[in-house]
């Protein structure tokens, strides 16, 4: 098993922000709750690597808190998703073709049908905005993703001779399920769980955008494109590093999980060679 | 000059050898058996035939086909060979064929491949390539899809796309092994009409030396990259001297010595099953058709006793195992183990289940490849009502795995550490561990070679004798269930239609099916028995 380029890039940008977003909790250039007028949109410098914004605030810290935002988010919406999704589809898996298996199938049908970002900003709406209901309204639509992945991959597994030795054994579903369906599906939920980290982060960036994600003072990525948004023709460093700052994470992950399915998956360790 | 020369042929893996010193002939017009088992080169030797090694594969020697140094030539230049002067079909028919595509345009396409021609005469000449290999229009029109067909029907489908441009030379691996032994003997005799209709070489690759016995001209016997023993047939099996091939003689039949303990009481006692599975509705509110897989089935095994099953695939005998192991419930009739039902109301009786467990036939999917052995032979402890742990559970688990040949270290090991012979011993330990009274083997050597498999089988045999058991031996393998069983039924669409004594139903079968089944069965030539 050779570990691919894809995977040590996205690691390696992957590593680098989760390092920004730990930092930040001891240490960050410059307060970013405090304002200071008379530094206010300067470009990049040495005083200021990224530049400020309009506020004076210093952009690099800023990035730097708004990492930790977002892998906040992301780590908890996925969390949600894994936690609720991956039971569900060991379920529906157990029992195919049952009454279960077809509420629980149908049920995932329904939140997919709804686009995900307009229920997020409907959920946001009535109950406030916040980075918790953020983080709810993204996990709710993990859920069916992870089920639909995990009923997939058991209902391949439960025909293998392996868990008809189990049955033979007298075990039932839910033990089946945990000891030989869970271990052999882990590889899967690895490689979706970082794809959806990074579409994780791409939500609560654009819920931030549109103001219902983490409220101000607390930096958010999303947040500094919008605030960024009027002065853009003169100050376009404003956005380009927040910008970039999405884009590199999201970029990352997706790489890590490309890296990780190709080095996991052992039917694709073949055809790579 | 003969159609394909094979001299001094040396090939390495990544610098592992793999073939050592390989020669062969094949003339046109006549047929090669090569014998081997997992692990011989046999497949290595075709792949250098036709040079689609895998990567980091060096050979040296001479490979000849007809005239062309197939070890010089450019891949452009082979590309042109491939498929037009050498087919080859492989063991798989399932995953030989596009699923989306139907026969004729695949049949065809080898052609479109190879020669400029219209899609049409492409067409109508692989109408006549699928004709030739007994697949009539009438019944099997070019647009049928591979789905619509048996499994022997899509092995002539490759067949077809093999021959479809005259190939001088056919390479045949292991065509017959997923077959059933019905199926098996009209593929063979199909390649057989071929080889001779067109005057093609036929390289036949096989483990199974009674399939070439009755068809080559040639035999190369080959182990672990080496020829051992080549000669013409069948003067080779009179004259083999080197002691693999007398093994592997031996092996191919091997009887191996049992008790004939049985006492009178039965153990299993299935009386008057039935089994239903419903079929899809045809129309919304319709009445819904079921398919009756196991029909009014009974028989009994008394102790000690071992029982065959035979019969083809899609007569029962799997839905049948899965009823006795009280894993589905039955719709008629009902199983008794040790006068206790198997399932009684809606849930399976542990109490019974702890009397008997299964072996399976594939030894790479029996097992977690998560779990070390250890787990995975102590997994029928669940059954009981007080599992032992700790020290004695250890204890439990190296027994198992003693009695069947491992050791007991082997427990920490990983499954993938274990060759399949080693994999289907510790599927025995598996069996063992709860010591049952009854083993049911479903198909629990078909998928080993030879003297693997008659390692197992004396291991079984061995087994029987020192704990008392009962097995019943389920197998679409005749000569398997012949040599190991003291009674034996034959089961046809989910009837049994004939049951006696092993060695009655073998001289004198009474069914139609039976003589017909019995009549596939390759046989070895009678000289090796001198």
């Amino acid at each position: 098993m050779r570990a691919s380029r894809n995977l040590w890039l996205g690691g390696l940008l992957t590593a680098v922000f989760s390092l920004a977003a730990v930092i930040s909790f001891a240490w960050v250039p410059y307060d970013v709750t405090k304002l200071d007028i008379g530094a206010k949109l300067l470009s990049p410098s040495w005083a200021h690597p990224l530049g400020t914004d309009h506020f004076g605030r210093d952009i690099l810290s800023m990035i730097m808190v708004g990492a930790r935002t977002s892998i906040a988010v992301a780590i908890v919406a996925v969390g949600i998703g894994i936690v609720l999704g991956v039971p569900l589809g060991l379920a529906a898996a157990a029992r195919k073709g049952s009454l279960m298996d077809e509420v629980i199938m149908r049920g995932n049908d329904l939140i997919f049908a709804f686009p995900s970002l307009l229920i997020a900003i409907m959920i946001t709406a009535v109950f406030g905005a916040s980075a918790v209901n953020a983080i709810i309204a993204i996990g709710i639509f993990n859920i069916p993703v992870f089920a639909r992945l995990v009923r997939g991959a058991a209902l391949s597994l439960w025909t293998r001779d392996y868990v008809l030795a189990a049955r033979v054994s007298g075990k039932g579903p839910v033990r089946i399920s945990a000891e030989h369906i869970l271990p052999n599906v882990t590889n899967l939920l690895i490689v979706q769980g970082t794809i959806q980290f990074s579409l994780g982060i791409l939500a609560e960036a654009a819920l931030s955008y549109v103001g219902l994600g983490a409220q101000p003072p607390l930096p958010s990525w999303g947040r500094m494109l919008a605030d960024a948004q009027t002065m853009f023709s003169f100050k376009p460093h404003l956005a380009i590093f927040p910008g970039l700052a999405i884009l590199l994470t999201v970029l990352g992950l997706n790489l890590m999980g490309d890296g990780l399915r190709d080095l996991l998956d052992p039917r694709l360790r073949r055809a790579q060679r | 000059m003969s159609l394909l020369e094979i001299e001094g042929l040396d090939l390495a893996i990544h610098g592992t050898p793999i073939l050592k010193d390989v020669s062969m002939q094949l003339e046109a017009g006549r047929i090669l058996g090569i014998i081997g088992e997992s692990g011989s080169g046999k497949s290595m030797t075709a792949l250098a035939v036709m040079q689609l090694l895998p990567e980091g594969a060096t050979a040296r020697g001479t490979v000849r086909l007809n005239g062309h140094d197939m070890l010089a030539l450019p891949e452009a230049k082979l590309c042109a060979l491939r498929g037009n002067e050498v087919g080859m079909v492989f063991q798989e028919p399932m995953t030989a064929l596009n699923p989306i595509q139907p026969i004729g345009r695949q049949v065809a396409e080898t052609i479109l491949v190879h020669e400029s021609v219209s899609r049409r005469e492409a067409m109508a000449r692989a109408r006549e390539a699928l004709n030739r290999c007994e697949l009539p229009e009438e019944r099997f029109p070019m647009s049928r899809y591979p789905h619509e067909l048996s499994g022997g029907q899509r092995q002539r489908v490759v067949i077809a796309m093999a021959i479809a441009l005259r190939p001088k030379l056919l390479i045949a691996d292991e065509p017959t092994t997923a077959l059933d032994v019905t199926t098996q003997a009209e593929v063979l005799r199909l390649l057989k009409r071929l080889v001779q209709e067109d005057g093609m070489g036929l390289m036949l690759i096989t483990h199974d030396l009674a399939v070439v016995s009755d068809m080559a001209d040639e035999i190369v016997i080959m182990r672990e990259g080496e020829i051992v023993e080549a000669g013409p047939c069948p003067g080779i099996f009179s004259t083999m001297s080197h002691p693999y091939s007398l093994g592997l003689l031996e092996a191919s039949d091997h009887q191996p010595e049992r008790s004939a303990a049985t006492a009178e009481a039965p153990l299993l006692e299935v009386r008057e099953v039935i089994r239903d599975y419903p079929l899809p509705r045809r129309a919304l509110w319709g009445e819904r058709d079921h398919f009756r897989a196991v029909d009014g089935v009974s028989f009994e095994i008394r102790r000690g006793e071992s029982l065959g099953l035979v019969g083809e695939s899609g007569c029962g005998k799997s839905t049948l195992t899965r009823a006795i192991l009280g894993l589905e419930a039955v719709q008629g009739g009902e199983i008794l183990l040790g006068g206790a039902p198997v399932f009684s109301g809606k849930r399976p009786n542990r109490a019974v289940r702890r009397k008997m467990h299964v072996v399976f036939q594939d030894p790479y999917g029996s097992f977690n490849p998560r779990w070390k052995v250890g787990p995975l032979v102590a997994e029928p402890f669940h059954l009981m009502d007080t599992p032992p742990y700790g020290e004695a559970r250890d204890a439990a688990i190296s027994e198992a795995l003693e009695s069947v040949g491992l050791s007991a270290e082997d427990a920490e090991k990983y499954i993938h550490e274990f060759s399949g012979g080693q994999r289907q011993r510790i599927a025995i330990a598996r069996a063992l561990i709860i010591k049952p009274e009854l083993i049911i083997l479903d198909e629990a050597v078909s998928a080993l070679d030879v003297s693997i498999r008659a390692q197992i089988l004396d291991l079984l045999a061995d087994l029987g004798k020192r704990f008392g058991l009962t097995f019943l031996f389920i197998s679409h393998d005749l000569s398997v269930v012949r040599n190991v069983t003291d009674r034996c039924m034959v089961m046809k669409s989910g009837r049994i239609v004939e049951e006696g004594e092993t060695a009655e139903i073998f001289e004198a079968p009474q069914h139609d099916y039976t003589k017909e089944l019995i009549a596939a069965v390759p046989q070895l030539p009678e000289a090796r028995r001198a």
